[in-house]
């Protein structure tokens, strides 16, 4: 890939990956204001900034502002994770510079009208009092209580904490943004239909207002689980049970991640290619989904397995999964198993270039996690050198089944009192 | 065969399409056709269970399948390099899988788990309903993954014979898209599927639906939700219709282009949004049209936000649809319904999976000949059409409405 690299004088990074051939352009501006950022005590309050941000501006009221945005028929959405707030969007490849005008404003300039912060408070309580009935939902709230302490950045999810939802003011929202939403730090990815010096060049036309230092993030703790703990919360009227076992992770900057990640595909990443899938589901039929996933950010973000099964299925799924962990600790990893996951994980990289955004991903993570600029053509190989020593180890260090965490949703156990 | 030139990254997307699914079964085999796609991974005699997991997982593959009520679909989007392996892969498994008894029973749990899984959303369950409401003779009423009692029937003898049925060149398209000429693509795709023989053509499920003479309501209640939802359903025509661009323009309209629950940012300039979702009176709305073989539903869904009553948002909703279905829309609203569908259309089309997906379904449901005429009738409709497609399915009459009413648990 053919990648430009800028950095305008507000410290924002400009990454341009042009694809011939392509009519629409995809656009990743990650801002390090997820949940990792977020002051202590207030989770919640980064997406609802970010919510916020997207109803009107100094410039245009929300109606306007929506009016911009569907008029060049873009597709946008703004998400917080536990390291980023990222801003993803799409346009057709003309309307760039229109597309990266509407992004900066809400960005720049959102106006946290007290009548449209009203509104994001509303739809996210919503969404809190209806994910309280969806069982993964649940499971996730429950896992990350078993694991993270109250204060740690990853204990609640990104939806936060209803009483702090309800609190919360436009005043504070507007404070959030200010110490959060910093160009320094932050990240805009372009990939498709463009030339790179004219997406540039609109860059840096959109985005020459953004001035302010990057945010610090505080001073977390480790995090290490002391023994296995295990919770079930019952969701009343539900057919199956959702599971999470899980560790807390490692930094994405930890030289052992990409060991970490070649572990979890040994293990469970993928229901079919990886072991506690093939078992659980191909051998045993006990749950149409399990899968893994270790999250990237500057913390232990979550390191998990998830699992939709029977009630009756739940204990035996969590042993079996288990048991299949506990042969990668004992050494028992063959070469094809290894073979398989690191040929997997490489392969998966040539594939994600079939979309602009599959790119501006894989460019994404490079960039915001500071990986080097011949990242891209550096990890097939570091995928590659993953020794079966370093899988075994990294399983020991960070999946140990007596230092687990278990939470369960769903309808009440067989036999459970 | 069809095949499209896709030269921005190397890899190629194969999509093989049965003309099977839903519509295909009777009562007491509902679910056969995606209980049979989930023994299409079973293994054949060439590649054992396992296999084909493997190979696709070791090219870093993306890789699935799915049933509607009119087809079962397989695709596999691999670096190009592996596209024999893709083609020979879905050419065997096409009359070659074992569907062995042992592997029948293992799966079966598989299925009700998914089933299951389906059973935890509300929004299922009173689309589930909704369905059975609408159609009173035709298949489409039977949804796609059956009962759970009735997957607990399915026999390995019936579904082999339902694949020996279904699963044959003459009842399929083989839809490739990626990086190499069309032309070269469409060669070794026909090479890999030539040796199989046709089967005796199945005749198309016919079970006309007859017309509705008035508005049908169904509820549903249960603790397993925890906010009121609507959905309200329209009959609406075939894809071959020609009012089914204008119809696709119309849930644009209606509900933007890209659903993306509360985090997106587009569409909210639509109709239902502005009505719904800024007034506060709901969270979430979407409105689909979904192109089928035969006649199906127009529907429209909203979750209900705090304090809001069924009655009210229905009420709004109605209105919504009357009042769209009266006027056509003003210049600059028109402007930017179009901008959205034909922008939506070029991002789909510009991943390589998704622009075979799409041609395999404007093929399959006989929307289009081609992406390019489905793209040019879209680009045609006009906001009279729009108005003109609305009036002809917003009718009372040909309304089924659906209320999902959260519970207090036991």
């Amino acid at each position: 890939m053919d990648i430009v690299r800028k950095r305008l004088p507000s410290g924002l990074r400009v990454v341009v990956a042009p694809i011939a051939g392509l009519r629409s352009v995809a656009v990743l501006l990650a801002i390090e204001a997820g949940q990792w950022f977020e002051p202590r005590g207030r989770p919640g309050i980064a997406r609802l900034t970010a919510q916020a941000m997207l109803r009107g501006t100094t410039k245009h009221d929300s109606r306007s502002w929506a009016d911009a945005l569907d008029g060049i028929g873009a597709a946008a959405r703004l998400d917080v994770g536990s390291h980023a707030a990222t801003f993803s969007a799409q346009s057709l490849g003309a309307d760039l510079p229109t597309l990266l005008a509407i992004m900066s404003e809400a960005v720049i300039g959102p106006a946290f009208v007290v009548d449209e912060v009203e509104l994001v408070r509303q739809q996210t309580l919503a969404q809190i009092e209806e994910d309280a009935r969806n069982t993964r939902a649940v499971a996730e709230r429950v896992w990350r209580e078993l694991v993270y302490p109250v204060g740690h950045p990853f204990r609640a999810r990104a939806i936060g904490d209803p009483e702090v939802v309800r609190a919360v003011t436009a005043e504070d929202l507007r404070s959030q943004h200010h110490e959060a939403i910093r160009p320094k730090g932050a990240v805009l990815v372009i990939a498709g239909g463009v030339e790179s010096a004219a997406a540039v060049d609109a860059a840096g036309r959109a985005f020459s207002g953004w001035d302010g230092a990057a945010s610090d993030g505080r001073a977390v703790r480790e995090v290490a689980l002391a023994g296995a703990v295990r919770r079930l919360e019952v969701v009343p009227d539900k057919t199956q049970s959702d599971i999470i076992i899980g560790w807390p992770g490692l930094p994405r900057n930890d030289p052992r991640f990409v060991a970490a990640r070649v572990t979890n595909m040994v293990f469970a990443a993928d229901t079919f290619a990886s072991r506690a899938g093939h078992v659980v589901r191909d051998e045993l039929g006990l749950a149409y989904y399990v899968f893994s996933t270790i999250g990237s950010s500057r913390g232990q973000s979550p390191w998990t397995v998830r699992m939709g099964v029977n009630p009756t299925n739940v204990e035996r799924a969590i042993s079996v999964a288990l048991d299949e962990l506990r042969k990668i600790l004992d050494g028992k990893v063959a070469p094809e198993d290894l073979e398989l996951a690191q040929d997997k994980l490489v392969g998966e990289l040539d594939v994600a270039r079939e979309s602009p955004g599959g790119v501006a991903s894989l460019v994404l993570e490079g960039e915001i996690f500071d990986l080097g600029p011949d990242h891209l053509e550096r990890y097939p190989s570091e995928l590659r050198a993953v020794t079966r020593d370093q899988v075994v180890e990294t399983a020991r260090s960070f999946l140990p089944p007596e230092r687990s965490a278990v939470a369960i949703a769903g309808p009440p156990l067989p036999g459970a009192a | 065969m069809y095949a499209l030139e896709a030269r921005h990254a190397p890899v190629v997307s194969l999509w093989v399409w049965y003309h099977v699914g839903g519509r295909n079964e009777v009562p007491g085999t509902t679910g056969m056709s995606h209980f049979l796609e989930h023994m299409l991974f079973k293994g054949t005699p060439g590649h054992p269970k396992g296999d084909l997991d493997r190979l696709l997982a070791r090219y870093g593959a993306m890789w699935n399948a799915f049933t509607s009520e009119d087809v079962t679909c397989y695709f596999e989007t691999v670096p190009r390099e592996r596209f024999p392996v893709a083609l020979e892969l879905e050419a065997d498994r096409m009359r070659n899988a074992l569907i062995s008894v042992e592997e029948t029973e293992a799966e079966r749990t598989v299925i009700v788990s998914e089933r299951e899984g389906l059973e935890n959303d509300p929004s299922f369950l009173l689309g589930e309903q909704l369905q059975a409401v609408a159609f009173s003779r035709h298949p489409y009423g039977q949804g796609v993954i059956g009962s759970k009692e009735e997957i607990r029937l399915m026999t390995r003898d019936g579904l082999y014979t339902h694949y020996r049925k279904h699963y044959a060149p003459n009842n399929a398209y083989v839809v490739v898209a990626g990086d190499a000429a069309a032309n070269e693509l469409l060669d070794q795709a026909a090479k890999a599927f030539a040796r199989l023989d046709a089967e005796v053509p199945v005749e198309p499920a016919k079970a006309p639906e007859p017309p509705q003479y008035g508005e049908k309501r169904v509820i549903v209640r249960r603790a397993g939700g925890a906010l009121p939802i609507i959905q309200i359903a329209f009959h609406s025509p075939r894809a071959t219709d020609p009012r089914a661009p204008a119809l696709s323009a119309l849930s644009v309209a209606l509900a933007g282009a890209t659903a993306g629950g509360g985090e997106s940012a587009s569409g909210r300039s639509s109709r239902l949004y502005r009505a719904l979702i800024d007034s506060g009176l709901a969270t979430d709305v979407d409105a689909t049209y979904t192109l089928r073989k035969d006649p199906y539903l127009f529907v429209v869904e909203a979750t209900l936000g705090s304090g809001s009553t069924h009655q009210q948002v229905e009420r709004v909703i109605l209105d919504e649809l009357a009042r769209i279905a009266d006027q056509p829309l003003e210049a600059d609203e028109f402007a930017r319904v179009r901008r959205q569908l034909l922008s939506a259309s070029a991002f789909m089309t510009d991943t390589i999976t998704w622009r075979a997906y799409r041609l395999g379904e404007v093929l399959a449901t006989g929307a289009a000949t081609s992406l390019a005429e489905w793209y040019d009738r879209l680009a045609a409709v006009a906001a009279e059409d729009i108005r003109a497609a609305a009036e002809s399915i917003f009718k009372e009459r040909s309304r089924v409405v659906g209320w999902f009413i959260p519970e207090e648990p036991a």
